[in-house]
C-alpha cells in the first residue's frame, strides 16, 4: 500500500495530507499515534471514511493524496470525522452557476 | 521476456480472445428480436439498445460509430446487423463497415422477413451458418503487444482509490511496458484531477484538448442548473468514505498507471494498437462507458469497485476487481481478483502482478465470473438534443 | 359523439384491486432501480409466475431534472393498476437507491418487495431471493377478483408515433373516434407525442380547456429551439397542416398536461402526456399515467410491445400492413370505429395482442440531459 500507515489503522497518502483514512471501523474516543501527536477520534469513523489529522477553519482545504479534495463548510477539530456534512466539493457547483456573476 | 497468450487472429490483424457472433440491431425497434433470436446459442451476443430509428444526426453518428465498432471487434467472429428496415441507419452501411475487417457479416430486415415470428426464425438460419463460418477460426500464438485493455471503476468506495485502482495501473503499466495499449475514461471523473494527467500528457495540443473536455463535462451541471453532487459522488460512493468528485477522481485515475498519456479519442472512437496509454472521452456511467471502449476495439476489461458493481459486457471480458476486503468476502461469486489484500499489506506491485496474469489467462479464454453467469449489459450513450442546441457540449 | 352512436357491447371481464381499481391484467412488477440490475430484474422475472420486468438504461449518473423524471416513472409504472405488486431490485450504490422507491410505492399502500444485489451478496442469491418474493407477490395476484368492468372504467393511452398520409387519412381519424368515445362514455384518454404539440403551439393551445393553458405553455417552453428526439416525426409535423397533425386527439378540449412518468390525476377525459413519440419511451409515459391499454399509431410499424401494458398497433399503410402482417393489431383502412372499439374491449376482456403473442417488449425512460 502506498502511503503512511498510522498507528495501524489509519492510512496517510501522503506527508502533506490534513486527513487520514480509516482502515477498519474506529470507535470513537480512540486514542492514535498520528506520528508522535496523539490525537483522539471524536466520533466513529467508519472503514474508508476520513478523519482530521489537524484543526481546520471554515473554509479550509482539504488535503488527501496531496491534493485537495475538498474545502471544510465548518471548523473541524483534530480526531473529526470530514465528509459531506462539513466539507465540500468546490467542482460542477452548476447550483452556483447563476450566483457567482 | 514477453507476455503472450492464445487468440484468434483476424483478417485485419487484430487479435480476438472471443469468438462470438454479435447480433447487432440498428434501432431499438429491433431489439426485442435481436434478443430473442440470440436464445439460440452461448455464442449469439446480441447488444441490445433504446436508440431510436430517427435520431438528430449528432446522436445517429455517434450511435452508427458505436454499433460498427461493436461488430469489427476482433473478439466478434462473425456479425449480423438486424433492422426493422424504415431506420434512418441503413443495415447495409453498417454491415459494409463492418465487413472492412474482412469478417462475414449478414443483415436482416425485419420487414422484408414478413414480420417478428418469421424474422426471428429467418434470423436464427442466418446466425446457424455465420457461427459455422466464425467457427472455423482457431487460437494461435499472439503477442500481448496485440492487447487493448480497457479500465473502468465503478461502484466506486474509498478502497477504490488505495487498492483496487493502483492495481490496475500497475496492470497498465506492465501491459505497456509489453508493447500493448491501455486505455481509461470517464471525463467527469477527471475533475479535481486534470491538471495531473495534463502534466502527463505528450503534447500541448493533447493537454488543451483533455482540458477542454474535462471543462465540458463540468459544465453540464450548468447546463442542467445544478449541483454536480447530484449525480457525482453517487450515494454509494458517499457511504464508501468518498466525499467529493475531486477524491474521486484522484484514486479514479490511478487506473491509468504512471505511463505518459499518449492520446486521446472520442466516445466509441478506435483505440490503436500498441498504443500506449489513450484516453477515451466518456460519461462516467460504467455501462456506457465499458461498452464505449469495447466499440474502440478493447479486447478485455478489468472493472474496480469497491462496493461490488456485477456488471459485464456481451462482447469482451469484463475482470472484476474488488478493493473492498468486505465485498470480496460477501460478493466472492461475482468477484476476479482480490485487491483488498493491498490494506493488509500485500505491495501494489503483487497485486498488479497477480492482475496481469489474470488478464492473460482471460485472453486466453478463462471465462470470467460476468461471463459464467450470463451478465451483459450493454448500453449505448446517447447525445441528447440539449447538448445539440446548446454549446456542443459533450460531444 | 355521444355513447348512443356506439353500438358494441360495452363491458368486459377485467380485475378488480383491493382499492377498487380495475384492471385489464394481473402482473406483478420486476422493477430495476438502475441499468446495473437489470439482467438480474429480467431473470427474476423469467422464474416467476405471471412476472414482468422493466429493464432501462436509468438509475445512476444522471443529473438533477433526468433523477426525478425517472424516479417519477418507476413509481407511476409500480401505480399502473395492471401491476398487481412490486419487486424493486437495485444495485446498491446508485443514485436511485431502490429501498427509497419501495418506501415511495409502499406509501401509496401498494404491495412492495425490495432488495439489492450488494444487500444479499451477489447476483445469484439476488436472484433467488427475488423471485421468491415475486412468487409470494403473484400468490396474492392469483386470489385477484375478476370482476366485469366497463369503458368507462378504463383509462386508454394514445401513442401518436409517424406522421405520414397514412395516419392522417386513416389511422389518426379512426383513434380520434375512439377517444371520443372512451371520453364519451366517461373514460380517460392520454395522448403522448410531443414533437406534434410543439410543432404546432397556436393549435394546441386552442384545443385546450382554459385552465389548461398555462400548463401548455410550460410544456411547449421545454421543447423550443431543441431538436426531436424522434427526428423525423418532427421534421414531418413541421411540415404538415396543424389539424392534420393533432388528428388523433379527437374532438374534446384537452383538460390536462402530464409531465414524463406522472399519474393522471383525473378519472375522465382527455390528457396529453409530455413524451417523445419513440414507441417504447412513448408507452413507459402512458403506462406510467395510468393507461390500462395502449393504443400505438404506427406507420413504420415497430413490432415491439410493452411489459406494462397490451398495445394494439394500428397502420394504414399499404406496406407496413404487407409486410407484417402478423404485427399490426387494426388494418386502419378497412376497420371501422366499432371494429376498433369491440377490439380495445376484447383486449381489456384478456384476449392477447399480436406484440403479446410473440411475448417481446420494450420498456424505455426518455432523457432530458445527458448522462454525467
Amino acid at each position: 500500500m502506498k502511503g503512511i500507515v498510522i498507528d495501524g489503522v489509519g492510512l496517510k497518502l501522503t506527508t502533506e495530507d490534513n486527513v487520514a483514512t480509516a482502515l477498519d471501523d474506529l470507535e470513537a474516543g480512540r486514542s492514535i499515534d498520528a506520528e508522535g501527536l496523539d490525537i483522539e477520534l471524536l466520533e466513529d469513523i467508519s472503514f474508508g471514511h476520513k478523519f482530521a489529522l489537524e484543526a481546520l477553519a471554515e473554509g479550509d482545504e482539504v488535503y488527501k493524496y496531496g491534493e485537495v479534495i475538498a474545502r471544510t463548510t465548518k471548523p473541524v477539530e483534530p480526531g473529526a470525522w470530514v465528509h459531506t456534512h462539513n466539507a465540500e466539493s468546490t467542482r460542477g457547483r452548476g447550483d452556483l452557476a447563476g450566483v457567482e456573476q | 521476456m514477453v507476455s503472450t497468450f492464445n487468440g484468434y487472429r483476424r483478417a485485419d490483424g487484430r487479435v480476438g480472445i472471443r469468438n462470438h457472433v454479435a447480433v447487432i440491431p440498428t434501432s431499438v425497434a429491433a431489439s426485442s428480436i435481436a434478443r430473442g433470436a440470440s436464445e439460440i446459442g452461448a455464442w449469439a451476443k446480441p447488444t441490445p439498445h433504446q436508440m431510436g430509428t430517427s435520431q438528430p444526426a449528432e446522436a445517429r453518428e455517434q450511435t452508427e460509430r458505436v454499433l460498427v465498432g461493436i461488430g469489427q471487434n476482433p473478439n466478434v467472429g462473425a456479425a449480423l446487423i438486424v433492422e426493422l428496415g424504415t431506420e434512418e441507419s441503413d443495415a447495409g452501411e453498417l454491415a459494409d463497415r463492418i465487413a472492412e475487417t474482412g469478417k462475414a457479416v449478414e443483415t436482416l430486415s425485419i420487414r422484408d422477413a414478413g414480420g417478428t415470428r418469421p424474422a426471428v426464425e429467418r434470423a436464427r438460419e442466418v446466425l446457424e451458418d455465420l457461427n459455422e463460418e466464425a467457427s472455423l477460426a482457431r487460437r494461435e500464438d499472439a503477442d500481448a503487444s496485440e492487447l487493448i485493455f480497457a479500465a473502468e471503476c465503478g461502484g466506486s468506495d474509498a478502497t477504490s482509490g488505495i487498492a483496487s485502482n493502483p492495481a490496475v495501473g500497475n496492470a497498465s503499466d506492465r501491459l505497456i511496458e509489453d508493447g500493448g495499449t491501455a486505455s481509461f475514461s470517464e471525463t467527469p471523473e477527471f475533475i479535481g484531477a486534470e491538471h495531473i494527467l495534463a502534466e502527463r500528457c505528450v503534447d500541448d495540443e493533447l493537454r488543451e484538448r483533455l482540458l477542454e473536455r474535462v471543462a465540458q463535462r463540468e459544465e453540464m451541471a450548468d447546463m442542467m442548473g445544478v449541483d454536480l453532487r447530484g449525480a457525482q459522488p453517487t450515494p454509494g460512493n458517499q457511504e464508501g468514505g468518498l466525499t467529493t468528485i475531486e477524491e474521486k477522481s484522484l484514486g479514479a485515475i490511478a487506473k491509468g498507471g504512471t505511463t505518459p498519456v499518449e492520446g486521446m479519442v472520442e466516445y466509441a472512437e478506435r483505440l490503436p494498437t500498441g498504443g500506449g496509454l489513450v484516453l477515451m472521452d466518456t460519461p462516467g456511467y460504467d455501462v456506457e462507458s465499458v461498452v464505449g471502449k469495447v466499440a474502440g476495439g478493447a479486447q478485455v476489461v478489468a472493472f474496480t469497485t469497491g462496493r461490488g458493481s456485477t456488471t459485464g459486457n456481451p462482447i469482451a471480458p469484463v475482470i472484476k476487481v474488488a478493493g473492498n476486503p468486505k465485498t470480496w468476502e460477501k460478493m466472492s461469486n461475482n468477484m476476479d481478483v482480490n485487491a483488498s489484500t493491498i490494506i493488509d499489506g500485500d505491495s501494489v506491485e503483487e497485486v498488479g502482478g497477480r492482475l496481469y496474469d489474470t488478464l492473460l489467462s482471460v485472453a486466453d479464454g478463462q471465462h470470467t465470473e460476468a461471463e459464467k453467469r450470463g451478465l451483459e449489459e450493454f448500453a449505448v450513450n446517447e447525445v441528447q438534443p440539449k447538448q445539440i442546441a446548446g454549446s456542443g457540449v459533450g460531444r | 359523439m355521444s355513447r348512443s352512436d356506439s353500438l358494441v357491447e360495452n363491458s368486459f371481464d377485467g380485475y378488480r384491486r383491493p382499492d377498487g381499481r380495475v384492471a385489464v391484467r394481473n402482473r406483478i412488477l420486476v422493477l430495476p432501480s438502475v441499468i446495473c440490475s437489470h439482467l438480474v430484474a429480467e431473470e427474476i422475472a423469467e422464474q416467476s409466475p405471471r412476472a414482468v420486468a422493466t429493464p432501462h438504461d436509468h438509475g445512476c449518473a444522471q443529473l438533477g431534472a433526468d433523477n426525478e423524471q425517472t424516479e417519477q416513472t418507476f413509481l407511476g409504472t409500480a401505480a399502473n393498476p395492471n401491476i398487481a405488486g412490486t419487486v424493486v431490485v437495485g444495485l446498491g450504490c446508485e443514485h436511485v437507491q431502490s429501498d427509497e422507491v419501495a418506501a415511495a410505492i409502499d406509501e401509496r399502500g401498494l404491495p412492495v418487495r425490495e432488495l439489492s444485489i450488494q444487500g444479499v451478496g451477489g447476483t445469484g442469491p439476488c436472484i433467488k431471493e427475488g423471485s421468491a418474493a415475486a412468487t409470494e407477490l403473484a400468490r396474492n395476484a392469483d386470489s385477484t377478483r375478476a370482476a366485469p368492468a366497463s369503458i368507462d372504467d378504463l383509462t386508454v393511452g394514445v401513442v401518436v408515433g409517424d406522421l405520414d398520409d397514412s395516419t392522417i387519412e386513416h389511422a389518426d381519424p379512426l383513434v380520434a373516434e375512439l377517444v371520443d368515445r372512451v371520453v364519451a362514455a366517461g373514460g380517460s384518454a392520454v395522448v403522448a407525442g410531443n414533437e406534434r404539440f410543439a410543432a404546432h403551439p397556436d393549435a394546441v393551445r386552442q384545443r385546450s380547456a382554459p385552465a389548461t393553458l398555462d400548463d401548455i405553455d410550460a410544456m411547449l417552453e421545454r421543447h423550443e429551439g431543441l431538436p426531436s428526439r424522434a427526428n423525423a416525426v418532427g421534421r414531418a409535423a413541421a411540415s404538415a397542416d396543424a389539424d392534420a397533425t393533432l388528428g388523433a386527439l379527437g374532438t374534446n378540449p384537452i383538460q390536462d398536461v402530464l409531465s414524463y412518468g406522472e399519474q393522471a390525476p383525473h378519472d375522465s377525459g382527455l390528457a396529453v402526456v409530455d413524451a417523445p413519440s419513440r414507441f417504447e419511451e412513448a408507452a413507459t409515459a402512458l403506462a406510467a399515467a395510468g393507461a390500462h391499454i395502449v393504443v400505438h399509431v404506427t406507420a413504420e410499424g415497430v413490432p415491439a410491445g410493452h411489459p406494462i401494458v397490451p398495445v394494439l398497433k394500428i397502420s394504414g399503410d399499404v406496406e407496413t400492413l404487407e409486410a407484417l402482417p402478423a404485427d399490426i393489431d387494426i388494418n386502419a383502412r378497412e376497420a371501422s370505429a366499432d371494429d376498433l372499439e369491440r377490439a380495445l374491449l376484447a383486449v381489456a376482456g384478456g384476449q392477447e395482442t399480436c406484440t403479446e403473442s410473440h411475448g417481446l417488449s420494450e420498456f424505455a425512460i426518455t432523457r432530458i440531459g445527458p448522462s454525467m
